[in-house]
């Protein structure tokens, strides 16, 4: 029994995970996995599957009534400073809502609900599409929508950084034919690229899309000369 | 409301609808309250990590798109993380943490139950397949979030051996949940 213990890396991740999830670790280890949470996606679905795994003994918590003041201390916190705080909600809320879209790729649950509650109009039956972009070995995760109504791609960027002299670039994989560029992404957590027309076409039929790690300003000859740091399937929703 | 309307509420909330927000703290703060307690075991600490743990939920909410977890578990996780985080940057653990809350065995309510559903049933068919006292304190960490150190010391063994028989009945608890 005792060599179960040294199996490989993947089963220590597994067992961290578990731990994490638990609650055992120490301060400091627990800090190393939440940093590890938000830049490994791989680690990340770790947890997730243990906090879905222990998620039953959560019954055991009690329900009580929390004091009238925590909620108005809550407010107090969230929504007294005024415009600043309005502000950002623009932002926030334009990111969170592509990420809210991403749930129904991701989720069943979402998909089902909460897209038709975000207020699309039944009626406008426009080619929506949304892919969620990783790869192993990589810690870049993006989400991409593509919004056939507007023409427009846009990308958030859940994780991953860029190095100043590089550039990701987003390519559009359609069977066995080269990647076609859709463009090179621009800088910030949230971007927008307008495909060309004949790419245009091809994302609204549903395709692969990749994103590579380039020099700056885009790949030189027109075809991927980096590495893919994330790829996903586009999926209607 | 059914973890549908969880969800909605949640999507809503990262939308930053505030009335969605305020029908999300009325249907959940109670259970999420009840996790801060039970970790916490101090009432004024509890309150305060409930409040945090909803401005949270207000800021974050859009993580809950990326999760793959039911809307319940994703509040859960949010609370527990952010009460266990808090007991573990404290000195000392609360003296006894059942002694001081009333709260050791509480039955499960409907929305519990909804949750957990016949997953419930199964994690406790599987902790009752391992010995006893790992069980006890697979349940006592989840619950309280008890360190590996508190652990060790209560059941008077060493802190790796504590750790080397947790990660084993931990792989074993997935193995059984995956038969």
């Amino acid at each position: 029994m005792t060599a179960s213990d040294h199996t490989g890396p993947e089963r220590d991740d597994d067992a961290l995970a578990a731990e994490y999830v638990l609650g055992v670790l120490s301060a400091d280890e627990r800090q190393v996995a939440a940093q590890r949470v938000e830049r490994d996606p791989v680690f990340a679905r770790l947890v997730d599957a243990w906090q879905g795994r222990l998620s039953p003994l959560a019954a055991g918590y009690a329900e009580v009534e929390a004091p009238v003041s925590v909620k108005a201390a809550i407010d107090r916190r969230l929504f007294t400073r005024g415009a600043a705080q309005e502000d950002r909600g623009g932002l926030w809320s334009s990111l969170a809502f592509w990420r809210g879209l991403t749930a129904a790729a991701v989720a069943a649950l979402v998909l089902a609900t909460a897209v038709p509650y975000l207020g699309t109009p039944p009626s406008q039956p426009q080619t929506e599409l949304v892919a969620s972009l990783a790869a192993e070995g990589s810690d870049v995760r993006y989400v991409a929508v593509y919004d056939g109504g507007r023409n427009e791609v846009r990308l958030s960027r859940l994780a991953g950084q860029l190095a100043p002299d590089k550039d990701f670039e987003l390519w559009l994989i359609e069977g066995k034919n080269a990647p076609v560029s859709v463009g090179v992404v621009p800088a910030g957590a949230t971007a927008r690229l307008v495909p060309s027309a004949p790419v245009q076409q091809k994302l609204a039929q549903g395709a692969v899309l990749a994103i590579s790690l380039e020099p700056k300003g885009g790949s030189p000859t027109g075809q991927p000369t980096g590495p893919v740091v994330a790829a996903g399937d586009l999926k209607n929703i | 409301m059914t973890p549908e309307d969880i969800a909605k509420l949640i999507v809503r909330t990262s939308l930053k609808d505030r009335a969605a927000f305020d029908l999300l703290y009325r249907q959940t703060s109670a259970k999420l309250f009840g996790v801060c307690l039970r970790v916490l075991s101090d009432r004024g600490e509890a309150e305060e990590a409930l409040q945090e743990v909803f401005v949270k939920v207000w800021t974050k909410a859009d993580r809950f798109a990326i999760s793959e977890l039911s809307p319940m578990s994703w509040l859960i996780a949010v609370a527990r993380n952010h009460a266990i985080d808090r007991i573990r940057a404290r000195r000392r653990p609360a003296a006894d943490i059942d002694a001081a809350l009333d709260v050791a065995d509480p039955a499960p309510g409907p929305e519990a139950m909804a949750v957990a559903g016949g997953e419930a049933d199964r994690i406790h068919r599987c902790l009752e397949e391992l010995e006893q006292d790992r069980a006890d304190a697979i349940r006592g960490a989840y619950l309280k979030g008890e360190s590996y150190v508190e652990l060790a010391e209560r059941h008077g063994v060493p802190l790796n051996t504590m750790r080397t028989w947790l990660r084993r009945s931990l792989i074993r608890l997935r193995e059984c949940l995956e038969r």
